[in-house]
Protein backbone atom coordinates (compact mmCIF):
# COMPACT_ATOMS: atom_id res chain seq x y z
CA UNK A 1 0.00 0.00 0.00
CA UNK A 2 1.09 3.57 -0.59
CA UNK A 3 0.01 7.14 -0.01
CA UNK A 4 -1.42 9.20 -2.82
CA UNK A 5 -3.20 12.47 -3.43
CA UNK A 6 -6.27 12.68 -5.67
CA UNK A 7 -5.38 15.09 -8.46
CA UNK A 8 -8.14 14.31 -10.94
CA UNK A 9 -11.04 12.21 -12.00
CA UNK A 10 -11.99 10.29 -15.11
CA UNK A 11 -15.45 9.94 -16.60
CA UNK A 12 -16.30 6.83 -18.56
CA UNK A 13 -19.73 5.86 -19.79
CA UNK A 14 -18.82 2.44 -21.05
CA UNK A 15 -16.90 0.38 -18.61
CA UNK A 16 -16.59 -3.15 -17.30
CA UNK A 17 -19.71 -4.31 -15.43
CA UNK A 18 -17.82 -4.66 -12.13
CA UNK A 19 -16.78 -1.01 -12.29
CA UNK A 20 -20.28 0.41 -12.59
CA UNK A 21 -20.99 2.96 -9.86
CA UNK A 22 -17.31 3.13 -9.07
CA UNK A 23 -15.33 6.29 -9.70
CA UNK A 24 -11.91 6.24 -11.28
CA UNK A 25 -9.54 8.83 -9.84
CA UNK A 26 -6.15 10.01 -10.97
CA UNK A 27 -3.72 9.61 -8.08
CA UNK A 28 -0.28 11.10 -7.63
CA UNK A 29 1.75 8.83 -5.32
CA UNK A 30 3.36 10.90 -2.54
CA UNK A 31 5.56 10.38 0.49
CA UNK A 32 4.38 11.23 4.01
CA UNK A 33 6.16 14.61 3.69
CA UNK A 34 4.10 15.49 0.62
CA UNK A 35 6.87 14.96 -1.92
CA UNK A 36 6.01 13.43 -5.29
CA UNK A 37 6.92 9.72 -5.52
CA UNK A 38 6.58 8.45 -9.08
CA UNK A 39 4.17 9.00 -11.93
CA UNK A 40 0.36 9.44 -11.58
CA UNK A 41 -1.84 6.36 -11.76
CA UNK A 42 -5.56 5.65 -12.12
CA UNK A 43 -7.21 4.06 -9.08
CA UNK A 44 -10.73 2.76 -8.54
CA UNK A 45 -12.75 3.88 -5.51
CA UNK A 46 -15.23 1.05 -4.84
CA UNK A 47 -16.38 2.33 -1.42
CA UNK A 48 -16.76 5.98 -2.56
CA UNK A 49 -14.23 7.14 0.00
CA UNK A 50 -12.25 9.82 -1.80
CA UNK A 51 -12.88 13.25 -3.27
CA UNK A 52 -10.69 15.63 -5.21
CA UNK A 53 -7.66 16.83 -3.25
CA UNK A 54 -7.81 14.12 -0.58
CA UNK A 55 -4.77 12.24 0.64
CA UNK A 56 -5.58 8.53 0.47
CA UNK A 57 -4.09 5.10 1.00
CA UNK A 58 -4.31 2.85 -2.03
CA UNK A 59 -3.61 -0.83 -2.48
CA UNK A 60 -2.13 -2.33 -5.64
CA UNK A 61 -1.97 -5.64 -7.51
CA UNK A 62 -4.18 -8.67 -6.70
CA UNK A 63 -5.43 -7.22 -3.43
CA UNK A 64 -6.94 -4.24 -5.25
CA UNK A 65 -9.76 -6.45 -6.53
CA UNK A 66 -10.50 -7.51 -2.94
CA UNK A 67 -11.76 -3.98 -2.26
CA UNK A 68 -14.81 -4.76 -4.42
CA UNK A 69 -17.90 -6.43 -2.96
CA UNK A 70 -17.76 -9.13 -5.63
CA UNK A 71 -14.14 -9.85 -4.70
CA UNK A 72 -13.31 -9.68 -8.36
CA UNK A 73 -12.76 -6.69 -10.62
CA UNK A 74 -10.19 -6.01 -13.32
CA UNK A 75 -8.30 -3.29 -11.45
CA UNK A 76 -4.68 -2.68 -10.48
CA UNK A 77 -5.20 -0.04 -7.78
CA UNK A 78 -8.01 0.64 -5.31
CA UNK A 79 -8.49 3.43 -2.77
CA UNK A 80 -9.07 1.96 0.71
CA UNK A 81 -8.63 4.83 3.22
CA UNK A 82 -9.00 8.58 3.33
CA UNK A 83 -6.19 9.98 5.47
CA UNK A 84 -7.12 12.50 8.19
CA UNK A 85 -3.61 13.06 9.43
CA UNK A 86 -0.15 11.50 9.49
CA UNK A 87 1.59 11.67 12.86
CA UNK B 1 9.69 -9.73 2.68
CA UNK B 2 11.88 -6.79 3.50
CA UNK B 3 13.26 -4.80 6.38
CA UNK B 4 11.74 -1.42 7.14
CA UNK B 5 11.57 1.27 9.78
CA UNK B 6 8.21 2.47 11.08
CA UNK B 7 8.23 6.25 10.69
CA UNK B 8 4.68 7.59 11.00
CA UNK B 9 1.13 6.58 11.79
CA UNK B 10 -1.77 7.11 9.42
CA UNK B 11 -4.98 8.36 11.03
CA UNK B 12 -8.14 7.87 9.04
CA UNK B 13 -11.90 7.95 9.65
CA UNK B 14 -13.41 6.93 6.32
CA UNK B 15 -12.00 3.60 5.22
CA UNK B 16 -12.74 0.20 3.78
CA UNK B 17 -14.50 -2.12 6.27
CA UNK B 18 -11.50 -4.44 6.42
CA UNK B 19 -9.38 -1.64 7.96
CA UNK B 20 -11.56 -0.99 11.04
CA UNK B 21 -9.71 -1.53 14.31
CA UNK B 22 -6.32 -1.89 12.64
CA UNK B 23 -3.28 0.30 13.01
CA UNK B 24 -1.81 1.61 9.77
CA UNK B 25 1.76 2.89 9.58
CA UNK B 26 4.01 4.58 7.05
CA UNK B 27 7.17 2.48 6.74
CA UNK B 28 10.47 3.21 5.04
CA UNK B 29 12.35 0.20 3.64
CA UNK B 30 15.94 -0.06 4.87
CA UNK B 31 19.07 -2.04 4.08
CA UNK B 32 20.50 -4.40 6.74
CA UNK B 33 23.00 -1.67 7.75
CA UNK B 34 20.18 0.73 8.54
CA UNK B 35 20.49 2.86 5.41
CA UNK B 36 17.09 4.04 4.21
CA UNK B 37 15.79 3.40 0.71
CA UNK B 38 14.20 6.40 -0.96
CA UNK B 39 10.58 5.22 -1.00
CA UNK B 40 7.72 4.81 1.43
CA UNK B 41 5.06 2.17 1.88
CA UNK B 42 1.94 1.89 4.00
CA UNK B 43 1.46 -1.26 6.07
CA UNK B 44 -1.13 -2.72 8.43
CA UNK B 45 0.22 -3.76 11.81
CA UNK B 46 -0.20 -7.41 12.80
CA UNK B 47 2.30 -7.74 15.67
CA UNK B 48 2.01 -4.54 17.73
CA UNK B 49 4.84 -2.48 16.31
CA UNK B 50 5.44 1.17 17.25
CA UNK B 51 7.00 4.20 15.64
CA UNK B 52 10.79 3.87 15.36
CA UNK B 53 10.81 0.05 15.35
CA UNK B 54 12.68 -1.93 12.72
CA UNK B 55 10.25 -4.48 11.33
CA UNK B 56 9.85 -7.16 8.69
CA UNK B 57 7.10 -6.37 6.17
CA UNK B 58 5.53 -8.54 3.56
CA UNK B 59 2.51 -10.59 2.69
CA UNK B 60 1.15 -12.47 -0.27
CA UNK B 61 -2.17 -11.92 -2.05
CA UNK B 62 -4.97 -13.41 0.02
CA UNK B 63 -2.98 -13.72 3.22
CA UNK B 64 -4.72 -10.82 4.97
CA UNK B 65 -8.08 -12.57 4.62
CA UNK B 66 -6.68 -15.61 6.44
CA UNK B 67 -4.87 -13.87 9.28
CA UNK B 68 -7.64 -11.39 10.05
CA UNK B 69 -10.44 -13.86 9.35
CA UNK B 70 -12.17 -11.63 6.81
CA UNK B 71 -14.04 -12.54 3.69
CA UNK B 72 -12.52 -9.71 1.67
CA UNK B 73 -9.42 -7.79 2.70
CA UNK B 74 -7.73 -5.35 0.31
CA UNK B 75 -4.54 -5.38 2.38
CA UNK B 76 -1.24 -5.94 0.62
CA UNK B 77 1.50 -5.13 3.12
CA UNK B 78 1.55 -6.44 6.68
CA UNK B 79 4.03 -5.79 9.46
CA UNK B 80 4.81 -9.39 10.35
CA UNK B 81 7.76 -9.20 12.77
CA UNK B 82 9.58 -6.77 15.05
CA UNK B 83 13.34 -7.11 14.65
CA UNK B 84 15.48 -7.32 17.78
CA UNK B 85 18.84 -7.96 16.16
CA UNK B 86 20.31 -8.32 12.67
CA UNK B 87 23.41 -10.35 11.89
CA UNK B 88 24.73 -10.20 8.37
CA UNK B 89 27.89 -10.42 6.29
CA UNK B 90 28.60 -7.36 4.17
CA UNK B 91 29.18 -8.43 0.56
Amino acid sequence: MKLGIVIGKTWATRKVKELEGCQLFILQPITSNGNIDGTPIVAADPENIAASGDVVVYVTSTDASQAFKSGYAPVNASIVQRVESIE
Amino acid sequence: MYLARVIKRVVSVVKHDAYYGKKVYVIKPILPNGEEINTEHVAVDYVGAGIGDIVVCGGAPGVAQTVFGLERAPIRTLIIAIVDKINYIEM
